[in-house]
């Protein structure tokens, strides 16, 4: 009966399990079925862009193509969101994005685990976002980046509101972007699993496990919509990891 | 016979260029509604990533609001009066950002 409570325990599957205990001063730096998938996540992204970009075909297989599509695709995203300047953060906003993908992808494959359900980690990159907006803005603007909360054409009567919902809502950038990703992640596959548990529930059910099949078909049906929240996930996140950057390279917009 | 197009008159020549121009038709047609599918499809997701990024942007501001005032309501001793109008101000701030994006989208 306990293993199969834990079969249907939705939230097993988020829990973070300690593989090579690491102890150094305090800190628990052990590597966990989390670090495992990021590294699976980091390799699978790296065989693809390697083996796409090694064989230099005209007609490209499909790998290469695969290579060359999301290349094209991050590409003409930064362009169209924070121009041309945009581009010299290209690599970043590609790594961010392959990165998300992947790991929202394979995470969809049963029994594995999802890198961007933890809301640690989704946060460390909305942080990393962030801070790169916040240090190449004034690096590049000087004071003239703090405009970015001063809007031109505004009653100096209402100033200081204007400012403070510019701050709040400029605060409230990294907390939208780490939930988003980690709260859609973590509802897509709860839902998944709870599906899951009814068809078991149901087959154990003497006369009900008639109807069984109802929730398997939902599942299919869920899996389809996952793989399409994974792909615009990844996407939102980039793009507006752009829009942050175009805040950053010109401010007072 | 050489005054005259070939098409004008052989029966078989001009039934075999009427079938094929029928193909053309309906090949040209298929595409234009596999082109408009693919458009569809384009525009659902990005109304969709649109639609996801206003929730949370909501939300998260007034959460950051809010928190704002819990934290400045038990520094100053204030309670409630800064929680309640900093989870005003982070509503205004929310909505402000939904006008945002909404315009950025409208103006595409």
């Amino acid at each position: 009966m306990a293993a199969q409570g834990q079969a249907l325990d939705p939230i097993h599957q988020f829990e973070i399990q300690r593989y090579i205990p690491i102890r150094i001063g305090g800190l628990d730096l052990s590597f966990t079925n989390a670090s495992l998938w990021m590294l699976i996540v980091f390799g699978a992204v790296a065989a693809l862009m390697l083996y796409g970009t090694s064989q230099r075909s005209i007609v490209p297989g499909r790998l290469q193509a695969a290579a060359e599509m999301a290349y094209e695709f991050v590409a003409s995203t930064v362009r169209d969101t924070a121009g041309k300047e945009g581009m010299k953060f290209f690599p970043f906003v590609f790594s961010l994005f392959m990165f998300v993908f992947f790991s929202n992808l394979l995470g969809l494959i049963p029994g594995s685990f999802t890198v961007t359900s933890q809301i640690i980690v989704t946060f460390a990159f909305a942080a990393l976002v962030i801070g790169i907006v916040i240090v190449y803005g004034f690096i590049k603007n000087g004071t003239h980046f703090l405009h970015l909360f001063v809007p031109s054409g505004v009653s100096p009567i209402l100033m200081p509101f204007i400012v403070l919902i510019e701050v709040i809502s400029f605060v409230s950038r990294p907390i939208s972007l780490s939930v988003r990703l980690f709260a859609n992640m973590l509802a897509g596959h709860i839902t998944l699993k709870v599906f899951g548990g009814f068809v078991a529930m149901l087959l154990s059910a003497g006369a009900a496990a008639v109807i069984a099949p109802l929730p398997l078909l939902a599942i299919v049906v869920l899996t389809a919509f996952e793989l399409l929240v994974a792909f615009l996930q990844a996407y939102v996140f980039a793009i507006l990891t752009c829009v942050y950057l175009n805040d950053a390279i010109h401010p007072g917009h | 016979m050489t005054g005259k197009t070939p098409d004008e008159d052989d029966p078989a020549l001009r039934a075999r260029l009427d079938r094929l121009s029928d193909t053309l038709d309906r090949r040209r047609a298929e595409d234009a509604a596999d082109k408009a599918r693919r458009e569809g499809g384009k525009v659902t997701s990005s109304a969709m990533s649109i639609g996801l990024r206003a929730m949370s942007e909501f939300v998260a501001a007034v959460m950051v609001g809010g928190f704002i005032g819990w934290r400045l309501d038990i520094w100053l001793a204030t309670t409630p009066f800064l929680l309640i109008l900093f989870l005003m101000i982070g509503a205004a701030a929310g909505f402000w950002g939904i006008y945002r994006i909404a315009a950025r989208a409208s103006r595409e």
